[in-house]
C-alpha cells in the first residue's frame, strides 16, 4: 500500500494529533477544518512541538523544515480530490459525520480510503451514506491521545470494509511504528471495552466517596499492578464527565450489560460538576 | 508463574500457608491449625469472611498474580516482622493494605479486566494478540490480559466464581471460554 496524500478533516486535539504523525512521517497532509482560527492554532501548535524537538536535539532543523513543507492546512473549499486516505476527526455528532462523508464520497476520487476516527459510533452506519464502492474502502482508524506519541491505532473492519484493505493499512502503520490492532465494528472496539473495568472494579472496592481508600487503591495498582496511574487519578486527569459518558455509551450499546454498568459515585460527581483535575476537583482536589 | 499448589512453612508458633486451594481446602487447614498463628493466601477468597470464621488467622496476602516485580498486597489483623521476613527470603515485596476486599483490589481489578477481553475474544471482536497490543499501547497497560492470565486461568476464575457468589451481580459471570 502507498499512502502519500492524506486529507485529515477537524483540528482538534485528535485530527491535528493525527496530522502532525503523517507529516513526521512524510505523508503529504492536508489539514482541515472549518474555522480557520482553529487551523492556525492547530499549525501553530505542531510547529512548536516540533521546533521544540529541535531545541532537544531529538530531530534536526532540516528534519522539521521537511516536515513543515509535508503539512498545509486548508479551508473545507480548496480540498484536494486525489488523497489516498481521508481521516475524519470531527465532533461526535453521528449526523454531522453522515453528512460530511456524503460530501466527501462526491468529491474525491474513487481510490481514496475513508476512514474516521470515531470513539463512539458504528463504522457501518457512516458508510451507510456512500457509494456501494467507497463502502469497500471505508474503514474505522481509532487513534489514541496524544496521536504523536501513543502507538496504537485500531483498524475497525466495518461490515463492507474490504478484507485486503484492512490488512493493507495494518501492514503500512506496523511498517511506520504504530502499532496497529484488528478489530471488529462493534461498540468500544477493544481499548475502550477492556479497559472499563480498570474503572468500574475500584469504584465498587471503594464503593463510598473516601479519600483514603481511594489513595491506597491507585498507590497498589501502581506498585503491585504496575499501572502508570492509579484509577482515580486516571479518571481525574481524563474528566469525570468524559469517563462517565464513554462508560454510559458502552453499556448502552450493549444493552445494558451490568459489567458495563456506571457506578453511582460516577454520577454523582458528573451531577455535582466534580469533573476531576479541569474543574480542580474530583475524586481528589488540586490548587 | 503457572499453577501453584497450596505450600506450606511452618516456624515457631506460626505457618504461611502459600499457594491455590479450594475455599474448602483452605478452611480446611485452618480447622486443623487451630493453635497456630495462621498466615495465608487468600488470592481468591473473601478474607473478611475467613478472618470472623477462625480466630487463628491472623494476616492474608494475594499472592497468585504476582509479578516479576514480586509485589503483593498483605492485610495484618496481627502484624508480624517474622512473617514478613519469611515473605522477603521468598523474594516477596509484601505492600501493606488496609483495605479488606475479596479479592483484594489488584486481583479483583484484574480479573474482570481479564474476564471483559476473554469476553472480546468469544464475540471476535479481536484476537488474543491485539487485545494484547491494544492495551499496552492504547492505555499503557504493562501487559495485555492474556499476558496476566496465561497459566492463571484458575484464578481468575476461582475469583470471578466468588465474586459472583458474594454479591450477585451477573457482572462477576465468568466467560465460557475461561
Amino acid at each position: 500500500m502507498n499512502i502519500q496524500k492524506v486529507v485529515v478533516i477537524g483540528a482538534g486535539t485528535m485530527g491535528s494529533g493525527i496530522a502532525q504523525w503523517f507529516a513526521q512521517e512524510m505523508c503529504y497532509v492536508e489539514l482541515i477544518d472549518n474555522s480557520s482560527e482553529q487551523l492556525q492554532k492547530a499549525l501553530s501548535s505542531i510547529h512548536s512541538s516540533w521546533d521544540k524537538l529541535v531545541e532537544k536535539e531529538k530531530l534536526t532543523s532540516c528534519k522539521v523544515s521537511q516536515m513543515k513543507k509535508f503539512l498545509e492546512i486548508k479551508s473545507v473549499e480548496n480540498i484536494s480530490k486525489d488523497a489516498d486516505l481521508v481521516i475524519e476527526a470531527i465532533i461526535e455528532n453521528l449526523e454531522v459525520k453522515k453528512e460530511l462523508f456524503k460530501k466527501l464520497d462526491q468529491h474525491f476520487e474513487p481510490h481514496t480510503i475513508f476512514a474516521s476516527n470515531t470513539s463512539s459510533f458504528p463504522i457501518e452506519l457512516m458508510a451507510e451514506v456512500v457509494t456501494k464502492t467507497r463502502k469497500e474502502r471505508f474503514l474505522g482508524l481509532h487513534f489514541f491521545n496524544p496521536a504523536p506519541i501513543m502507538k496504537l491505532v485500531e483498524v475497525i473492519k466495518g461490515r463492507d470494509s474490504a478484507p485486503k484493505i484492512c490488512e493493507d493499512l495494518y501492514q503500512w502503520f506496523e511498517s511506520r511504528k504504530k502499532m496497529p490492532a484488528m478489530c471488529k465494528d462493534s461498540p468500544g472496539f477493544i481499548v475502550n471495552r477492556v479497559a472499563r473495568n480498570f474503572y468500574g472494579e475500584p469504584l465498587r472496592i471503594v464503593e463510598t466517596e473516601d479519600e483514603v481508600k481511594m489513595k491506597e487503591v491507585d498507590s497498589i495498582l501502581k506498585t503491585v499492578g504496575g499501572f502508570k496511574m492509579g484509577p482515580f487519578e486516571l479518571m481525574d486527569l481524563i474528566g469525570i464527565d468524559v469517563n462517565y459518558s464513554v462508560t454510559c455509551s458502552v453499556w448502552e450499546a450493549y444493552d445494558k450489560e451490568p459489567r458495563f454498568a456506571p457506578h453511582t459515585l460516577q454520577k454523582k460527581m458528573v451531577d455535582e460538576k466534580r469533573f476531576g483535575r479541569k474543574v480542580k476537583h474530583g475524586f481528589y482536589k488540586y490548587d | 508463574m503457572g499453577f501453584i499448589s497450596m505450600t506450606n512453612v511452618f516456624f515457631d508458633d506460626l505457618v504461611i500457608n502459600f499457594g491455590f486451594g479450594t475455599k474448602e481446602e483452605k478452611k480446611s487447614f485452618l480447622r486443623s491449625h487451630e493453635n497456630k498463628s495462621v498466615y495465608m493466601d487468600l488470592t481468591c477468597y473473601d478474607p473478611a469472611e475467613f478472618y470472623a470464621e477462625f480466630p487463628q488467622l491472623k494476616g492474608v496476602f494475594a499472592a497468585l498474580f504476582c509479578d516479576e516485580n514480586k509485589k503483593i498486597e498483605m492485610h495484618f489483623k496481627e502484624r508480624s516482622e517474622a512473617v514478613l521476613q519469611r515473605l522477603n527470603e521468598f523474594g516477596f515485596s509484601p505492600i501493606e493494605t488496609t483495605i479488606l476486599s475479596c479479592g483484594f483490589i489488584f486481583p479483583r481489578t484484574i480479573v474482570q479486566i481479564i474476564n471483559e477481553a476473554y469476553f472480546a475474544l468469544e464475540e471476535g471482536v479481536a484476537g488474543k494478540e491485539d487485545i494484547n497490543r491494544a492495551m499496552k499501547f492504547g492505555v499503557n497497560y504493562p501487559k495485555g490480559p492474556f499476558e496476566w492470565s496465561l497459566g492463571k486461568e484458575l484464578y481468575v476464575k476461582t475469583l470471578l466464581q466468588e465474586l459472583f457468589e458474594k454479591t450477585q451481580d451477573p457482572r462477576y459471570l465468568p466467560c465460557k471460554l475461561l
